[in-house]
């Protein structure tokens, strides 16, 4: 029978990171890492720049906007959703 | 002059890590298959471009399949639930042979996809048939839990390309048979299931 170990995916986003500080799929994962973590608004600004990076990220915009409501922010969260509905692909 | 606009449906894959959905695509994208294991960070997507039978009788039908391949990380799987499953139109369900724990977690990730996405079509992908299976499965145990869920599946494998193609097909047409109206995309990219 095959054994797996099942990849940490913090310490595979850390690695990636090292290698390209703008890999945007590490960032991607960094960012709802934070979330996880309770740290939302660090999750937001790291999303930010993955949006900066790659404005059309799949999942990105709507991440952002779910991201915004956990903080209350009504105008901000529509705002991140109605981008999301321009870009999905 | 030119046939009937393509259809667009996004389709998401849903499974623990390591259960083979990058390994899937990339076999029904590419017929390519690559042993090395590289965990999927972020999201993937990918178009894959079928002819399939119109389930309503219209001959063949273009279909162009955005595939949402995500990393199966149940953690931060609800957390990215609207993220990724906002607007699909099916799932695979795709577990592992070699290990029976793969199999139950599929209901988690159905919910997860469901609770955004609705009651959509899920076909169920039981993957890696080149390799003996988890010997803690009783006889008729995978052919009643997909039975219990009534989600049609097939045994699978990235591997050989046994049963990809047939999964990808027969997922499409349940979906295409399910769709109420077409209207056009305004993408002007073919039509696409009503919002």
């Amino acid at each position: 029978m095959t054994v797996f170990v099942q990849p940490d995916t913090a310490v595979i986003v850390r690695q990636r990171l090292l290698e390209n500080a703008e890999d945007v799929d590490a960032l991607f994962v960094l960012a709802a890492l934070h979330a996880h973590d309770g740290l939302v608004a660090e999750g937001i600004t790291v999303l930010d720049r993955v949006l900066r990076l790659d404005p059309a990220y799949p999942g990105a915009w709507r991440f952002k906007a779910t991201l915004h409501r956990m903080r209350g922010e009504t105008e901000a969260g529509q705002s991140a959703w109605e981008r999301a509905e321009d870009v999905e692909p | 002059m030119s046939g009937p606009a393509p259809i667009r449906l996004k389709l998401c894959m849903a499974g623990e890590a390591t259960v083979g959905k990058t390994s899937l695509i990339r076999r029904s994208v590419l017929d390519e298959y690559d042993d090395r294991y590289i965990a999927t960070l972020g999201t993937k997507i990918t178009k894959k471009v079928m002819s399939v039978q119109d389930p309503k009788g219209a001959g063949l039908v273009t279909v162009h399949a955005i595939l949402w391949d995500i990393m199966g990380t149940p953690t931060l799987r609800d957390l990215l639930k609207e993220a990724y499953y906002h607007g699909a139109e099916g799932i695979f369900a795709v577990a592992d042979q070699t290990r029976k724990e793969t199999l139950a977690a599929l209901d988690a990730w159905a919910r997860s996809i469901r609770s955004v996405a609705g009651d959509i079509p899920t076909f169920g992908l039981v993957n890696k048939k080149d390799l003996d299976p988890d010997p803690e499965f009783a006889a008729g145990e995978i052919e009643a839990f997909f039975e219990k869920r009534g989600w049609p599946w097939l045994y699978t494998s990235a591997k050989t390309g046994v049963g990809v193609e047939e999964g990808f097909r027969r997922l499409t047409e349940t979906i295409l048979a399910d769709r109420p109206i077409l209207k056009p995309d305004a993408s002007g990219d073919g039509p696409r299931r009503p919002s």
